[in-house]
Parts: structure tokens; C-alpha cells; sequence
């Protein structure tokens, strides 16, 4: 054999053991900065459903080769929510507004707070409220959850109430949490933080919309929210066509959500507002943005 | 503890059999960890057999290429085998045959026969979805599992059969030469093309690769990996959320264009880096593919840049048997267009793969057009900066397309940007995605480094003691998995 293939070899065996012994001893590596591969966890541990569940699906298209043209997450169009649903029990699925509920039809000034689904959802809330005399300030951060914005006695979600005031508050967080076990044990007492900030100011907490069955956020969301103020996105007869990412909704799918949500806030909600269906399509609204948190 | 190692083991071997079970979902990709792990097996014994036995060389050679296709397509992969055999008999048949009539015929079966087969896997629901679609019919698409690479190997089998038809090259090969020709894995997946005029020579000379050429394959696979899994990767997170959603605001959809322009960029040419690389280190030379095309000031000169052995293959193969430039003016625009329809239905069976086409058809047929009064503007900076401009905006555009979901998804999308415009987005995006605003100019300023640099920091890499070699490879590999993680990456699946 050449040497310079002897060469080659032994520089490859000894990056892979170096790699090996890191991704062997995570905290060696953390505490030099390093990032460890997963060769221990591919082969050495039992793969369960859950983390199957997470992989994220490649992005990859028009290669040229037939096998990567097709957007793998594609199947995922149009998922139904099933029948297994884990919302249960909770307060908002049983909630029948009393007939006395009148629609509150001053203007607001709404504040709408939650991870990147608002990307999708925002621009249509925007246009609704820009259509009905509201006024609108976002707050997006990415990649957050129930947990991270609920740190600390809610500081962020206080922060920005404080500072726009707002007298309406739309939320949409729990989808990155959708496949997170003992959810009520580790997240309750953040929702919990989250629903205390927003006192006594009228609320709709928009529930993820699942692709699959959650392991229980949305029950909690449900069962935690004031009667009336939790919107439920899971459901038989709500479909959403799915962005590349398999779980983003995509730009249309994402608009004819935030309509059913507007509609259930009007008809059903404990605290109705003055959503009147705009003739834009979507607007914009002052927006922040967050970074995704650690 | 008997029990636990038992389990262990079990353990073991059934995740390595996962790892080689069919999972179109998650193909081997050339910068994933299994790749190199079974290169790492590959190599000695690649090594051996090439200095021992051709013969088994080339068998195993294309045994590991078939595992490799099997691993992304199951057995769909041996419909390459089919091809092979048919293309490489019928090729000996029109060296054979001195009747005019009955070479077109054997050539043209070959060609009908690969793209009967490519049509049906990559092109059969696209078809049939429109075919529904103009009768009104419900249609729900067959669950069909592509051949890895079908694509590439197709535009492969249809070059080596026109060449022996045309006398360029004689079907003097071994079937096992054409099946290693074929199936050659650094290629198979996403190219180049490597025509067999180039390429079955090679196999023939059975040379060894030098130190140098190992090492250079080296630094060529670094590159590509970096340009793939840092880069491109990262960038993609951001495109497929501005892509995917309704994103109204026009700021973040114009970075998000400009990021896919350069996100695609390190992909294609990344991906073609390791596959240049990888059959550098085995001593083949499959060519060029990328030439830094955002450098081009025209689209001419974009496509003698960009995907440089689909161009060249798609001029040869299509262009010039369609007349080329030689019967008048109209004919050769004509004949352009048609070519870049081709090209962009090559890409994938979708309305905006052929609108994307179309556009730089068009492009080409009206650069050609100004030729003649283009030749006349004073050739000074500030016009190669505005030419190279103006092309780099239209190719961004044609991106967008390229990228969009449907045709609506893409007027939405442009219309978007100039109607949602707020530049106040400028300085949240800067200040709140700072490191994808770095990854970009990386890739800008890289981009115009000149080639001498690369060609000066290759050889330095070459030259270098191996335990430098070592900790570059160390990086780069650290490099990936500090991109990797969910820290960096703001927009991975599971984490909106």
C-alpha cells in the first residue's frame, strides 16, 4: 500500500478515536468548549420513540438527484390531528360561553408574544387589527418555550406588558414542547408565572398545532388558561399544510389558522373582541425580536 | 453484569444494523460521521485490492457504491445495475452494426430506455398530478422510492452511448469498468457528471493516486464539508423559515433570498467539493464543477460558472444536436430556451423547477441579443461592479423561485418585499442574527478571494507535517458539530 495512504488512513483512525473518546466523555469536551459527535449515543443506546420522533427531517431539494428533489417533510401536508389527541379534561374544551358575554368593542392595543409561529401568524393578526382599530406590538423569540419565558418569575413577559400595556394579550407558545415527557412536573410552574404576569388583562393562549400527539402540553395549556382563553390548534377538523421544516405551518396555512382563531375569539372566547375579517391579506406591526435562548 | 454486556452488544449491533438499514429519510451523506467511519474500512482495502487485483477492485468499488445507494433507496439501487447492462450491451452492438438505420435505432433504444426509467421514478406523479388536473380527476401520488443519483447516472449512461454512436470513445470497456463508471460513489448522488470519454480512460490506467493528489483530495473534501455542513446548513435554517412561512415583512424576505442564493451556493459546490475530493483521494479526476459563479458580470458567463458539467452536458447532449447556432438566429434562441427548459425540469419535477428554466432561457436569449451592442460599453470598474450586480440580483430572483413551494408562494414572496418594506428590520437582523449576518460575509468575501490564495493555502496543506494535516481535519470536524448544535441553530425542526 502507498504511504501516502498509510498516512491518510492513520490521520483518519485517529481523528475518529479522538472524536470517539470526546463524544465518550461529554464532560471533558464541555469543559474545553468542545462539541461531541454522537457516535456513543448511534450505537450505544436504545433508540426510543420519542427521540425518533424528533429527528429533523433534511431540507435538502433540486439536487438533481431524484431522491433529494422530494422535501422529505412533505408527507407531513395536511396533517390531521388525531384521535388521540392528549387534550382531555381541560376547563377550555367543556367552557360554553354565557349568553350574557357582550363583545367588548373598544379598540386595544394588543400585545402578541410567543416563539416563531408568529412569524406566520403575526402578519394576519396585523392586518385584523390594523382592519378593526387595534393597535398591535409583537414580541418574537425564537426557539422559546413555556419554560424560558416563564424564568424567573415571567421577567420577560412583565417586561413587555409594562412596556407596551397592552389591555389585550394573544400568546402562542408549547410548540417546541410538544414531545417533552412529565410536562406538568417540569413546565406547570412557568405557565403558571407566564398566566400571573398577564393579571387581569383578557388573554387567548394559542395552543400548538400538532403534527402528531403531544405527551401533554396542550392539556396543561387547557387546563391552566381562564375559561375561554385557551384556543385549542389540535383538533379533527383543523388541517395545516406544513412548511419544509414538517412543522411549520405554511404562509396560507398559517393565515387560515390565525382566521379560525380570530373567529373562535369572536364567537366563542370569554372575552371577544372586534375581529372583522380584513381586506388585506397581511400587515405589519412593531415588532421585537429575541434571540433564541440557551 | 454478564446481562448488561449482553445487552450491550445487542445493542450494538442493532443500531450498526440500523445504520445500514434502507432509510431514504436520512441518505449517507459524505460529511456525516457513518460515511467516514466506513471510509475509514473502505480505504486499506481500496488500497490493497487497487495495487493487487484491478479486477477486484472494481468489484468492490461498485459493491460499496451499491451499499451506499441501497442505504437511500433500497432496492430500488439496482435498477443501475439494469441500466448498465443495457447501455453497456448496446453500445458494443452499434460498434458492431455498420447499418446506419440500425445504430440510430440501438442508440436510440439505449436513450429511451434511460429516460423511460428516470421519467417514471422522478417525473410520474408530476405528470400524473397534471394530468388530473386538466381532466379533473382525484389523484393521489404512488409511493415511489427513487434510485440514488438517478439523475446523474441517467446523463452519464446517455453521454457514453452518443459518444460511442459519434465515434468519440470505443465501447472497449469491461461491463465491471462500465459498472464502476456508473455507480463511481463520490458522484453518484449529486455529481458532476464525469463524462466517460474522461473518466473510463482512468479506469483503464488503474493509476495510484500520489501523496500530493491524496493529500489535495483532502483539503478538497475540508472545503466542501465546510461549505455544506457549516455554511450552507446553517444558512438553510433561516431560508426554510422565511421560505416556508408567511413572513411578511420585507426585509427578512429579502435576506432570506439573498441567504438561499449563497446558502445553495455551498451546498451544490460543497457537495461537489467532497465528491471531487473523495475521487481525488482514489485517483480520478472528475473535473470541475463550481468556478466561483457569482463572479460572472453576465449569465452566460454565470452558466459557464455554475454547475459546470450539467452546462457543458446540457450544450453537447441538447443544445447542439437541437441545431446549436447553426440554422439563423431565431432557431439558436429557440434552441437556448428549450435547453435551459430542460435544464430546469432536470432539477426536479415541479412548475417552478421549469419557470426557473424558462427565466434563464430567456436570460441567455437576450444576453445573446445585446451581445453586439454590449461589446461596446468601455469595460471600467464601475461597470463590471454594476454588471456583476445586476447579474447577481436576477440569479437571486431566479432563486426565489427556484426555492418557492408553488408559483404563488413566489409572487407572494416577491411582491412581499417591496410592499412590507421596513428598513428599521436592517438593524434588528444585524443586531439579533449577528452570526448568520457573519456567515454571510464569509461566504461573500471568500467568495472573491483570488484563486491563487486557495491555490497557495492547497499546497500549503499539502506540505505540511501530518500532525498539522490532523488538527485542520480535528477542526473542521469540531467546526460541524459546533454549527450543528441547537445553540447556533436558531430554527431547527423541534425548535421553532
Amino acid at each position: 500500500m502507498k504511504r501516502s495512504y498509510i498516512g491518510l488512513i492513520a490521520l483518519l483512525v485517529v481523528a475518529l478515536v479522538a472524536t470517539w473518546a470526546f463524544s465518550r466523555n461529554d464532560e471533558a469536551a464541555s469543559m474545553l468548549g468542545l462539541n461531541t459527535a454522537t457516535f456513543d449515543k448511534t450505537l450505544f443506546a436504545a433508540a426510543t420513540s420519542s427521540e425518533q420522533a424528533q429527528v429533523p427531517q433534511p431540507k435538502g431539494r433540486a439536487t438533481g438527484d431524484g431522491k433529494r428533489s422530494v422535501p422529505a417533510p412533505r408527507g407531513k401536508k395536511g396533517a390531521t390531528a388525531a384521535s388521540t389527541s392528549s387534550v382531555g379534561t381541560g376547563n377550555n374544551e367543556h367552557y360554553v360561553r354565557p349568553a350574557n358575554v357582550a363583545m367588548d368593542t373598544t379598540k386595544k392595543n394588543i400585545l402578541f408574544i410567543g416563539d416563531s409561529m408568529l412569524e406566520g401568524l403575526k402578519p394576519r393578526l396585523a392586518a385584523y387589527a390594523e382592519a378593526n382599530g387595534h393597535k398591535m406590538n409583537a414580541v418574537i423569540w425564537y426557539s422559546s418555550t413555556t419554560e424560558i419565558w416563564g424564568r424567573n418569575g415571567a421577567v420577560k413577559v412583565r417586561e413587555y406588558v409594562k412596556k407596551f400595556k397592552p389591555d389585550y394579550i394573544f400568546i402562542s407558545l408549547g410548540g417546541n414542547e410538544l414531545f417533552v415527557s412529565n410536562i406538568q412536573e417540569k413546565r406547570q410552574q412557568y405557565v403558571d408565572a407566564i398566566l400571573r404576569e398577564f393579571g387581569n388583562i383578557p388573554y387567548v393562549w394559542i395552543g400548538p398545532p400538532n403534527w402528531k400527539p403531544d405527551t401533554g402540553i396542550n392539556k396543561m395549556l387547557s387546563a391552566s388558561c381562564r375559561d375561554g382563553s385557551f384556543y385549542l390548534s389540535y383538533t379533527p377538523d383543523q388541517h395545516y399544510d406544513r412548511a419544509r421544516d414538517g412543522a411549520h405551518p405554511t404562509r396560507t396555512s398559517a393565515q387560515a389558522w390565525m382566521d379560525r382563531v380570530c373567529t373562535w375569539v369572536v364567537n366563542k372566547s370569554s372575552h371577544p373582541i372586534r375581529l372583522n375579517r380584513p381586506s388585506k391579506t397581511t400587515a405589519s406591526c412593531h415588532t421585537e425580536i429575541l434571540q433564541p435562548a440557551k | 453484569m454478564e446481562t448488561e454486556m449482553a445487552y450491550n452488544w445487542t445493542t450494538l449491533w442493532s443500531n450498526i444494523a440500523s445504520l445500514f438499514a434502507c432509510d431514504p429519510s436520512q441518505p449517507l451523506m459524505f460529511h456525516s460521521g457513518t460515511f467516514w467511519c466506513l471510509f475509514i474500512l473502505f480505504l486499506p482495502i481500496y488500497a490493497l485490492l487497487k495495487r493487487h487485483s484491478r479486477a477486484m477492485m472494481l468489484a468492490f468499488v461498485v459493491a460499496f457504491s451499491l451499499l451506499i445507494g441501497y442505504k437511500s433507496s433500497g432496492w430500488a439501487i439496482l435498477l443501475l445495475l439494469f441500466t448498465t447492462t443495457t447501455d453497456w450491451y448496446l453500445a458494443r452492438r452499434v460498434v458492431a452494426s455498420t447499418d446506419p438505420v440500425k445504430r440510430k435505432t440501438l442508440v436510440s433504444l439505449s436513450i429511451v430506455t434511460s429516460l423511460l426509467i428516470l421519467g417514471f421514478f422522478k417525473y410520474g406523479n408530476f405528470v400524473l398530478l397534471n394530468w388530473h388536473a386538466i381532466v379533473g380527476g382525484n389523484f393521489s401520488p404512488m409511493d415511489i422510492l427513487t434510485p440514488l443519483g438517478i439523475s446523474f447516472y441517467t446523463f452519464r449512461s446517455i453521454s457514453y452511448i452518443v459518444d460511442v454512436y459519434k465515434g468519440k470513445l470505443k465501447p472497449d470497456c469491461t461491463w465491471l469498468e462500465y459498472a464502476f463508471y456508473l455507480s463511481f460513489f463520490p458522484s453518484l448522488a449529486a455529481g458532476p457528471i464525469a463524462r466517460g470519454v474522461d473518466f473510463l480512460p482512468q479506469v483503464r490506467a488503474n493509476r495510484v493516486a500520489t501523496r500530493n493528489e491524496v493529500y489535495s483530495g483532502l483539503w478538497q473534501v475540508l472545503l466542501g464539508v465546510i461549505k455544506k455542513a457549516v455554511l450552507a446548513d446553517y444558512l438553510a435554517q433561516y431560508s426554510a423559515l422565511v421560505f416556508g412561512l408567511a413572513a411578511g415583512e420585507g426585509v427578512p424576505l429579502l435576506v432570506g433570498a439573498f441567504a438561499f442564493t449563497l446558502q445553495i451556493y455551498c451546498d451544490f459546490a460543497g457537495y461537489s467539493d467532497m465528491a471531487i475530493g473523495l475521487g481525488r483521494i482514489m485517483g480520478y479526476n472528475l473535473g470541475v464543477n463550481f468556478d466561483f459563479p457569482y463572479r460572472s458580470r453576465n449569465v452566460t458567463e454565470f452558466w459557464h460558472r455554475w454547475h459546470i458539467t450539467l452546462s457543458t452536458w446540457l450544450r453537447d447532449y441538447v443544445y447542439i444536436p437541437l441545431g446549436g447556432n447553426r440554422k439563423g438566429k431565431t432557431r439558436q434562441y429557440l434552441n437556448l430556451f428549450a435547453t435551459m427548459l430542460i435544464g430546469g425540469l432536470w432539477h426536479g419535477a415541479a412548475w417552478t423547477f421549469v419557470v426557473w428554466g424558462a427565466m434563464h432561457g430567456a436570460a441567455l436569449c437576450i444576453h445573446k441579443a445585446l451581445m453586439p451592442k454590449l461589446k461596446k460599453i468601455p469595460d471600467t470598474p464601475i461597470v463590471k461592479i454594476l454588471s456583476g450586480f445586476i447579474t447577481f440580483i436576477f440569479v437571486m430572483v431566479t432563486f426565489v423561485v427556484f426555492r418557492a413551494e408553488s408559483m404563488h408562494d413566489c409572487m407572494t414572496y416577491l411582491r412581499d418585499i417591496f410592499v412590507n418594506w421596513d428598513s428599521s428590520y436592517f438593524h434588528t437582523i444585524v443586531t439579533q442574527r449577528s452570526l448568520m449576518c457573519v456567515v454571510m460575509l464569509v461566504i461573500v468575501v471568500t467568495h472573491f478571494i483570488p484563486k491563487r490564495a486557495y491555490a497557495w493555502l492547497e499546497c500549503r496543506f499539502v506540505a505540511a507535517p501530518w500532525i498539522v494535516k490532523l488538527v485542520v481535519f480535528l477542526a473542521v470536524v469540531q467546526l460541524v458539530l459546533q454549527f450543528a448544535s441547537a445553540e447556533v441553530q436558531p430554527f431547527i425542526y423541534n425548535q421553532f
